[in-house]
């Protein structure tokens, strides 16, 4: 898979979630990239955790300008 | 510019008409530019006849200052944009160029065009108009040192006026050098540069016929004569009047003025003489279709007045020579039509004053090349009537001048270009005749600081 | 005609070009040469105790074919008494009284020193004083040039002695060989220099002949380092300018000097911060006669954009100089190649292929006619392709309008520091 396919199926995970609803609650940077720790809204009765490895960097651009378009 | 490549004949006669070399891409240009070692005390220069700072305008290609690069060749010719094109580099600035035992010599001509060419797209002034200082100048023909001294003399704060007797203003340039080694939109450009700077030219005007040499010399402070040369002297030999034989002039002139026409497809073309004009009318009939061009010249390839260029280009035509073959006679049909020409063999025998060996016929030796078409290209007559309306002194139509002021014998009027050449006076090329023009300029405008200083 | 008079720290000069401290302005009848032939001021050659130099000075670099890409020297300062010197000064000065001459000067860190020289200069009627803390090599092993411009205290301590004294404006001339040069500039200007000028050279050693073995150049078989000039250093040095001008604790004017050729070079010092331009190696390539298009084509430039003095260019570059951190992240280049013009020499796929993102794909039309094309989504916009391309115009870097704003490093980071939490690697 070219890393540009690689980068569009991260984006489009990170897309989902946050149609989903979804929040973040912690992004964590490593050698291996970016973690991204989404969980369900407040009003959705059992709060699930899901975590979202970043492994593109265009998806690590991604996620910190949604934040920005989100403020 | 003088590495023409010849044999590319299309069956469109227009496209052989248009110029042969593309030009220089900017790629090109800066690399050419920045082989140019800059030089000090620059021996192109002193091989320029206009003293063009060639160094200077290439470093300025190489900088990207095309308008300084522009104005540095205009300011010392008048007419750089033509010359770039024409001129024989090999013999002038590029034959100096300290680089030819090296590697190669720097493309000045090239280059020259590339700067001039970007010049004329700009379509903007590069000059202004001196001080007018109210004195008059007419100036007869405007050639390129009828347009050079006009544009010098106009720079100085003079009032000018160039006569013209052609339809339109720039002389050999215009109508006497192949389109596809100079085409006329280059020579309309710096007729413009002239024109912009206040000077009048007054084309179809005829003096000695619209206008007299006594009013000219009544109205204006200085009279300059640059009328050049005419037509082809006649040969002297039977059937010159039949149909199918032409001045070369007139020849290459008929295609600056109008479309190519089909009259010459698949004929066959005989040129006598072997000077430049003669490889112009060669190279010109190749162009309009002629299926077989000859030129025919009564001595041999090392007395030919033409370049070695212009030879090269005309064998890559495919043009033939015939050396040590002089024309007796044209041959006619009933209908008055070229059908072959006469010709005798020749041998070179004794060192004529000239100092090359002359042509001597071998009796007997008389033979005929057929062909449908003559073309006469033995050197150019003078317009000895107009010279002697003035009363300037002349040997043989070459007027007589100050080799420094280029004065005639008359004092209000000064000579330049090719009325003055022959005669061991000067090069007939036009950057000769581009200096010649600067410096009429130069001694008229001195001729009243003189005066003044003496009142 | 565009007004090119420039005040730098007070010295005015007809033009932005300078001779910088060199071999040029060794004497009274070279810096008068350039006078004539245009230059609008001269540094003169590095006055101070006379030194004594070696024979084979010079050395220079040929980089495929084109002769002095950079240049090498171990020449010193003057070897003349200052005496002479400042009656040349004198001279000069006198024949060109609107032109800048200003006084190059090194003496070892000691205040009576500095005292005594500043005093004897400015008897003479210089313009400026510009002190030489950057020459690298021979002085420097002395104690001087370089090896006090290095020490931000020494640049300090040495410029306040200077203006204890001095009545002309004051230049210090800085050294590239040390990491930050915004600190020995922030020293000069705490010091109470007038202005800074940049770079001096760069220690530098041109080569080794395989055949001998011996450094080039070599005196008599040894060689030492030198200081490296020419065309090669410029980005060097309009780095240097660039950094101290956008610096808020660096506000005198900037004299910008490293490899300038040609009056673009000069203009770019000038967008980045530069006053004026000092030249020398160019000078010594060509001639002082190269001045003249320096003029003319600046002249010309100016006129062109609109603009009626060159002092209203200086430094209108300098806000678009910044940090990586504050680059656009979501700003997005794409190559793309123009096959009408591309001749295939398959350039750009290597280049991309081996040392870049491999998406310069080599492809065959229905004619079975090769030709390149980019995989834009691939592209990252490096620039490498358009780089090694040999035609003008056949690789374009196409900016590709993003739907998501502008980003950069630093607002990245302040935008998702609210949710960086302490975690150990999984």
């Amino acid at each position: 898979m070219s890393e540009h396919m690689q980068y569009l199926e991260e984006k489009r995970k990170i897309d989902s979630y946050f149609d989903k609803g979804y929040q973040i609650v912690s992004i964590f940077e490593n050698l291996s990239g970016t973690f991204v720790d989404f969980v369900t809204s407040h009003d959705a009765g059992e709060r699930e955790i899901v975590e979202l490895q970043l492994l593109t960097a265009e998806a690590r651009k991604y996620i910190a300008s949604k934040l920005i378009v989100a403020n | 510019m003088s590495s023409l490549t010849g044999g590319q004949i299309s069956l469109n006669l227009t496209d052989n008409f248009k110029e042969i070399h593309p030009g220089l891409t900017k790629r090109e240009a800066i690399e050419e530019a920045n082989r140019c070692l800059y030089c000090y005390d620059a021996p192109c220069i002193k091989a320029c006849p206009t003293s063009i700072e060639i160094p200077k305008f290439i470093k300025k290609i190489a900088s990207g200052n095309l308008k300084g690069s522009a104005k540095t060749i205009l300011e010392a010719n008048p007419v750089g944009a033509s010359c770039a094109r024409v001129c024989p580099t090999e013999e002038l600035c590029e034959g100096a160029c300290v680089l030819n035992n090296e590697t190669k010599p720097i493309s000045i001509g090239h280059l020259q065009r590339y700067a001039t060419d970007w010049a004329m797209q700009q379509r903007k002034p590069l000059f202004e108009v001196g001080e007018r200082n109210g004195k008059k100048v007419a100036i007869i023909g405007s050639g390129p040192a009828g347009l050079s001294a006009a544009r010098e003399l106009s720079l100085l704060g003079y009032q000018v006026t160039i006569f013209e007797a052609e339809k339109e203003a720039g002389g050999l340039n215009r109508y006497g050098i192949v389109s596809f080694r100079l085409p006329t939109e280059v020579v309309q450009w710096e007729v413009e540069q002239v024109k912009q700077l206040n000077v009048d030219i007054k084309t179809n005007t005829v003096v000695g016929i619209d206008i007299t040499t006594e009013e000219l010399l009544n109205q204006f402070d200085r009279v300059v004569v640059a009328v050049g040369m005419g037509n082809v002297p006649h040969l002297g030999i039977e059937g010159e009047t039949l149909k199918g034989v032409y001045d070369a002039i007139e020849f290459v002139k008929r295609t600056k003025m109008e479309e190519p026409t089909n009259e010459l497809v698949g004929k066959k073309v005989i040129i006598i003489g072997a000077g430049n004009t003669a490889i112009d009318a060669a190279t010109t009939a190749v162009r309009l279709g002629a299926a077989n061009v000859k030129i025919v010249y009564r001595r041999t390839k090392n007395e030919m007045t033409a370049y070695q260029f212009e030879y090269d280009f005309a064998k890559q035509d495919g043009v033939e020579f015939r050396w040590l073959t002089a024309p007796t006679k044209i041959i006619g049909n009933e209908q008055n039509e070229v059908v072959g020409l006469e010709c005798i063999k020749m041998d070179l025998g004794e060192i004529g004053l000239d100092g090359r060996q002359k042509p001597v016929p071998i009796q007997q030796s008389e033979f005929v090349l057929e062909t449908d078409v003559v073309i006469k290209a033995i050197g150019q007559s003078r317009h000895i009537q107009l010279i002697e309306r003035f009363g300037l002194d002349h040997s043989k139509g070459v007027v007589e001048v100050n080799p420094e002021t280029y004065q005639t014998s008359q004092e209000k009027v000064y000579a330049c270009g090719d009325v003055v050449f022959g005669n061991g006076q000067g090069e007939a090329m036009v950057v000769t005749a581009a200096q010649q023009g600067k410096e009429v300029a130069k001694a008229i405008h001195r001729s009243f600081v003189l005066q003044s200083e003496i009142a | 005609m565009a007004d090119l008079r420039i005040n730098l720290a007070g010295i005015k000069s007809p033009n932005p070009f300078w001779l910088a401290s060199a071999p040029p302005t060794n004497s009274g009848y070279q810096v008068q040469r350039a006078f004539d032939a245009g230059w609008g001021g001269a540094v003169w050659k590095t006055l101070g105790e006379p030194i004594i130099n070696t024979t084979s000075r010079f050395a220079a670099l040929s980089f495929n074919g084109q002769r002095v890409a950079g240049f090498n020297n171990i020449e010193l300062i003057t070897d003349r008494p200052l005496e002479v010197n400042l009656k040349e000064i004198y001279e000069t000065k006198k024949r060109f009284p609107n032109h800048a001459i200003i006084a190059s000067l090194m003496v070892e860190p000691k205040q009576e020193k500095w005292h005594e020289i500043v005093k004897r200069v400015e008897e003479v009627g210089v313009d400026g004083l510009e002190l030489n803390f950057g020459c690298p090599h021979g002085m420097a092993e002395r104690g001087m040039g370089a090896a006090s411009g290095q020490v931000p205290e020494l640049v300090e301590k040495q410029t306040y002695w200077v203006k204890e004294v001095a009545k002309t404006p004051v230049i210090v001339k800085l050294t590239p060989n040390i990491t930050d040069i915004t600190v020995t500039a922030e020293a000069a200007v705490q010091g109470g220099a007038d202005a800074v000028s940049m770079i001096n050279t760069i220690n530098s050693l041109m080569g080794v002949d395989l055949d001998t073995w011996n450094t080039i150049p070599h005196v008599a078989g040894k060689g030492a380092h030198g200081g490296y000039c020419g065309p090669a250093v410029k980005p060097i040095a309009l780095n240097m300018v660039g950094e101290c001008a956008r610096n808020p604790l660096i506000n005198v004017p900037i004299s910008g000097i490293g490899g300038i050729s040609n009056w673009q070079d000069a203009v770019e010092f000038i967008l980045m911060g530069a006053t004026g331009v000092q030249v020398c190696t160019a000078a010594m390539h060509h001639g002082f006669s190269i001045v003249e298009d320096m003029i003319d084509g600046l002249n010309n430039y100016l006129d062109e954009k609109g603009i009626t003095s060159i002092m209203d260019i200086v430094g209108k570059a300098v806000p678009k100089y910044s940090d990586w951190g504050d680059l656009d992240l979501n700003y997005k280049v794409v190559a793309r190649i123009n096959n009408d013009v591309c001749i295939n020499c398959n350039k750009c796929h290597i280049s991309c292929e081996d040392t870049s993102h491999q998406c310069i794909d080599m492809l065959k039309n229905e004619k079975g006619e090769p030709y390149l094309k980019v995989r834009e989504e691939d592209c990252v916009g490096c620039n490498l392709c358009a780089i090694v391309c040999p035609v003008e115009g056949a690789i374009n870097m196409v900016e590709m309008k993003q739907p998501l704003p502008s980003m950069t490093w630093n607002e990245r980071q302040s935008s998702i520091a609210r949710f960086k939490m302490d975690k150990v690697a999984k």
